[in-house]
């Protein structure tokens, strides 16, 4: 093991951050509306997030990441290999976070809806001010167990060039024949990034808890 | 601080000021049905402006549904229910606007207080006025602090819900239903989730509200309230208004033997 062996798969880490971190943002945001159709009264609303559920979460992620670079890609619509694996894993995140949005909804108690209606809450301010905090908080550890997650499926930017910690490690593995080190230095730097998301997770988790009992 | 002597309960009835005026409230024919289970049987009242009616019961009597039907939180199967100049039919949807005017007059107070756990006792207070009427942040938080003041919580402004005792969240959901400027408040069993003693500082608050002229419908489950605060007293058994008259006379001498049963149940406890 060498110097240049650590430092080649380090140059990897800031974009296995960037992919792991936009497709997080991007599904977490399209966690919420995703959400609200799949509890919605119109039937069609349902249906349509049901089948995006069914199908972003029954499909292998490495497939999905393939058909937005190679699919879209090649025509369609240009993007580079770092947009596909985001919107690829994005749109995959989404659906999961739909579902942790929808088990947290129900520890949220009914008495916080009726108190909004009494008050003749606008439902915007009902949605945004009271609940949508509140689930934040209350799916925060599964989020953050399905972020350290996603971290390691992050390393699917390998295989369409995003020269992410997997990618150099097995670039540099393959031009230097000693792949067990190589490989144990790119699993060391996610075990790294792993542990302290894991860590801040909790201690946010812990010191939300104490503010509002909830 | 407020004073927690619990004499101050049992102060002569104050004067039936509004007994002139028009009514405030109008139930007609209000009548709720859950399949074959009738749990309000047709059901008439009026609240003059200024009145406070006590509704006490055995649970399951309709007393609670009777509150929700009158906010819409659990429409009524039909009936009309008529707030000022505004009248509503139960029986069909309302229009967003009919419903934001009618929960804009009838504020209400929850048995398990519902405050918003994740903001702070002044944002609780605030934060309806700024969604609800439009006022700014400031007037919001400047009529929230004299609410806080008024149920003897300044002090606990910028504390969490959390961090306050059962009796001071529900002064403070007191607070923030007043804060909406409401014509009639609805409360409904304020104080079953409390002990005696927190429960009484939540009365105590509310005997002060009865005092300035608010509307009130009380459901509750304390006896003295009912007998020596509200001017009016309403026994409600099976869905129905079995019996209703001045507090004193209802609570004293009831005519029913329905009645009679109820309240010599509570009153040999």
């Amino acid at each position: 093991m060498t110097a240049d062996m650590f430092l080649g798969v380090a140059t990897g880490i800031p974009w296995t951050l960037a992919v792991t971190a936009a497709a997080f943002v991007l599904g977490a945001a399209l966690g919420l509306p995703l959400c609200a159709m799949r509890l919605s009264n119109v039937a069609l609303l349902r249906v349509i997030a049901l089948v995006y559920i069914i199908l972003f979460r029954s499909v292998p992620p490495l497939l999905w990441v393939f058909v937005f670079f190679f699919g879209l890609g090649s025509g369609y619509l240009p993007i580079s290999a770092f947009e596909g694996v985001v919107l690829g894993l994005g749109l995959i995140t989404a659906a999961n976070m739909a579902e942790i949005y929808r088990g947290a909804l129900s520890a949220i108690h009914a008495g916080q809806w009726e108190a909004s209606e009494a008050l003749a809450l606008p439902s915007y301010s009902t949605y945004l001010d009271i609940i949508a905090p509140q689930l934040l908080r209350v799916s925060l550890p599964s989020s953050a167990s399905y972020a350290v997650g996603l971290l390691k499926d992050s390393a699917i930017a390998s295989t369409i060039g995003v020269t992410d910690i997997s990618f150099n490690a097995n670039y540099i593995a393959k031009s230097t024949y000693q792949g067990l080190p190589v490989f144990a230095i790119a699993a060391l730097f996610y075990i790294m990034i792993s542990l302290p998301v894991a860590a801040l997770a909790r201690a946010a988790d812990q010191k939300l808890r104490a503010r509002v009992a909830l | 601080m407020m004073n927690l002597n619990p004499d101050t309960l049992k102060l002569p009835q104050r004067e039936l000021a509004g007994q002139a005026d028009k009514p405030i409230l109008r139930l007609e024919a209000i009548r709720k049905v859950y399949g074959k289970h009738v749990v309000l049987d047709d059901l008439n009242l009026t609240l003059r402006s200024g009145e406070v009616v006590a509704i006490i019961g055995p649970s399951g009597s309709g007393k609670s549904t009777l509150l929700r039907c009158i906010n819409m939180l659990g429409p009524a199967t039909s009936g009309r229910v008529v707030v000022g100049d505004l009248a509503i039919d139960e029986s069909i949807p309302p229009t967003a606007q009919q419903l934001t005017s009618l929960r804009r007059s009838v504020g209400m107070v929850f048995q398990s207080f519902n405050l918003f756990p994740h903001m702070s006792v002044l944002r609780n207070v605030s934060l309806p006025q700024e969604r609800v009427l439009g006022r700014s942040r400031k007037d919001a938080d400047k009529r929230s602090r004299e609410l806080l003041a008024r149920v003897g919580l300044a002090e606990k402004a910028d504390q969490y819900p959390a961090r306050c005792s059962g009796g001071q969240q529900q002064r403070i959901a007191i607070a923030r239903a007043l804060a909406l400027d409401p014509q009639i408040m609805l409360f409904d069993e304020p104080t079953s989730a409390l002990d005696p003693e927190l429960g009484l500082e939540v009365l105590l608050v509310m005997q002060e509200l009865a005092r300035s002229g608010m509307t009130m419908l009380v459901v509750t489950h304390e006896m003295n309230f009912a007998e020596t605060v509200s001017d009016r007293v309403i026994i409600m058994a099976d869905g129905k208004i079995i019996e209703e008259g001045p507090s004193k006379e209802v609570m004293r001498d009831p005519q029913t033997d329905r009645a009679k049963r109820f309240l010599k149940a509570v009153k040999d406890r």
